[in-house]
């Protein structure tokens, strides 16, 4: 045991004087969370709507004002033609035409009723929807108003101060569980794999260290690294972007331990297979960066289409970013996710055995 | 002169290859041993073999007392390996890699003493990958000292350097024999093996065709009729060189 702490120790001298190591591990990760957190990307916030106002009176005006007033909509009056072009250039969700007979009145029979035309963005389904189901409210608020007759049915609102599920508190998890995994991949898929090809591992395998307290150090040093670096990146989300973390801070370390384990797997499965460095980029991004995309780390999987959805369900980072996320957004407790944890641990095991098989101290 | 590295009938094949056919040799203590040949001969798998990091298909290895097949751990923990492209971990210095050894040897170890005892304790903070060529060989000597061993293997041990560094090299040879460990020397350089060794075997084709002191092997040469043009000559190109560049090591 003194022996893998003092080797982990001397590991550990070596890597924090390696720059490019360190920047990969802690600068960079650090930039992607201010990147994206500060770009509050992919927030669903706002309808945007042109006006076109061909009628120009006294109520067309309380109209357009009405529909200012609501805060998920941004209204932009303009002309016809210019607002139908900037909707086509998909800078409108939709485009509104108050006709020039607008009138807010009682409907007579046999009268016409003005007619709003409404052009939608065919593309931005969600807005569309949100701002017709707005505008069918107003209209419903104007026609009771005016008839002065009331709805059937009464709706008390009454506004739950739910928890404001920002981006950034979406995010934070999924950046730590990329990290967690780059981590684990890419430093010991590089790292070994160099060693391997110079002869390094072959000098230390002369020596009587045995293989698993080798592997051993090796797997110390980086859980190590992930811990620390999940603290720091925690501090960040907290006091920059006051991320609320609703569970444990320890339930979160265990699990981007687990994530580490499992991914250090895969990585020492990586350094044994290849031969030479520059085998690792391929094979390494080919696992990574799928996982980007579909495991939820920047945004969530329900835009991952239905028929990949499968497999995105059960990618090992899914099950980290997942288990993460509801501790960090939700309180769930380890117990919580004992689903997340069982996927890991089944990875991790299938990691395991694939290192075993393919691990080699030297090149053929 | 008792033997410390015995072997009996060793064979290895590689597939249909076979590396060693059969050899069988005795190292004594405290020699200055040489095992020489052309590339494909086989020493280097014979050497990987006495070293614990190859099986051999069959035969014995013993290495001070202990059988490689049956503990490679055993005989590791008793010499010392210095492999042909000395390769460190990186971002360490001189000084971090022999403790890292000491590590790995889990013994306390004075590691300025050993860096001295090769001259390098003025480089003991320098980081290993900044060293020249002849300063990294010598710190791969201190590593295979930190563990105070009985068999010292040394493969191509001055391969790359220059002269004056090669002299400095075979200096530290010497001093090692005379610490009280064997050295198990393989080289291309036959005026190393020459100079150095006590005895030498020549190896081609897995097969030891003949195992002697080098005068006598020379001897035996020119017993079977062999001559050589001989020019009288006092002096020879590398005495030049020494003689008007000097003996000292010269290192940025």
């Amino acid at each position: 045991m003194k022996q893998i702490l003092a080797y982990t120790a001397m590991l550990g001298r070596g890597y924090v004087r390696d720059g490019t190591a360190m920047f990969f591990s802690l600068l960079l990760p650090l930039m992607f969370m201010l990147i994206f957190g500060a770009l509050n990307f992919g927030s669903f916030g706002h309808v945007n709507v042109g006006i076109v106002d061909q009628a120009g009176n006294a109520e067309s005006v309380r109209f357009v004002d009405g529909l200012k007033q609501i805060s998920t909509m941004t209204v932009t009056k303009g002309e016809l033609d210019a607002e139908r072009a900037r909707l086509e250039k998909g800078d409108r969700d939709m485009v509104i035409v108050i006709p020039r007979d607008f009138r807010i009145t009682p409907a007579s029979a046999g009268a016409a009723v003005p007619t709003l035309t409404v052009y939608e963005n065919r593309g931005q389904g969600q807005q569309v929807a949100v701002g017709e189901a707005v505008l069918t409210q107003v209209v419903d608020q104007l026609s009771f108003a005016v008839s002065r007759t009331a709805p059937v049915v009464n709706i008390d609102r009454q506004a739950l101060s739910a928890r404001n599920v920002r981006y950034v508190d979406f995010l934070v998890p999924g950046i730590l569980g990329m990290n967690v995994m780059q981590l684990a991949v890419f430093s010991v898929a590089f790292g070994l794999v160099a060693q391997k090809q110079r002869g390094v591992l072959r000098r230390i395998m002369a020596t009587p260290l045995r293989p698993t307290r080798f592997f051993a150090a090796n797997v110390l040093l980086r859980l190590v690294l992930a811990v620390v670096q999940v603290l720091i990146l925690l501090a960040v989300a907290l006091l920059v972007f006051k991320v609320q973390l609703v569970g444990s801070v320890l339930a979160v370390l265990a699990l981007t331990t687990l994530g580490s384990i499992l991914f250090l797997t895969i990585g020492f499965a990586l350094a044994g297979w290849a031969s030479s460095e520059d085998q690792v980029p391929p094979i390494a991004n080919l696992i990574t960066l799928p996982q980007f995309f579909l495991s939820g780390v920047f945004f969530p999987r329900d835009v991952v289409p239905d028929l990949i959805r499968p497999l995105s369900n059960v990618l090992p980072l899914t099950f980290l970013n997942d288990s993460v996320r509801e501790v960090a957004t939700n309180g769930a407790t380890l117990w919580d996710v004992r689903g997340d944890v069982l996927g890991m641990l089944i990875w991790s095991t299938l990691g395991f055995i694939l290192a075993i098989r393919l691990f080699r101290f030297e090149t053929a | 002169m008792s033997a410390i590295v015995t072997v009996r009938d060793l064979r290895k094949r590689y597939g249909a290859i076979e590396a060693i056919r059969g050899i069988s040799f005795e190292v004594g203590e405290g020699e200055i041993f040489g095992l020489l040949g052309p590339n494909g001969a086989g020493k280097t798998t014979t050497v990987e073999i006495l070293e614990g990091l190859r099986r051999a298909d069959s035969g014995t290895a013993v290495v001070d007392g202990i059988d490689v097949a049956t503990d490679p751990a055993g005989v590791k923990a008793r010499i010392g390996v210095q492999l042909q492209q000395s390769a460190f971990p990186v971002h360490l210095t001189a000084k971090e890699t022999v403790e890292l050894f000491a590590i790995f040897y889990e013994r306390e170890v004075d590691a300025m003493a050993l860096l001295r005892s090769v001259g390098l304790e003025e480089r003991a903070g320098q980081r290993q990958e900044k060293l020249s060529g002849g300063q990294r060989q010598r710190l791969s000597i201190a590593t295979t000292l930190v563990n105070d061993p009985r068999v010292v293997f040394l493969d191509e041990p001055t391969t790359g350097l220059d002269p004056q560094a090669r002299r400095n090299l075979w200096d530290l040879v010497r001093a090692i024999r005379d610490r009280g460990a064997t050295v198990f020397l393989t080289t291309h350089y036959m005026d190393e093996a020459e100079v150095l060794c006590d005895r030498v075997a020549i190896m081609d084709q897995g097969l030891i065709l003949q195992m002697a002191p080098p005068r006598e092997l020379i001897g035996h040469l020119l017993q079977r009729g062999f001559t050589k043009p001989v020019i009288q000559q006092q002096a020879n190109l590398e005495d030049v060189f020494l003689d008007l560049t000097g003996h000292e090591l010269r290192e940025d």
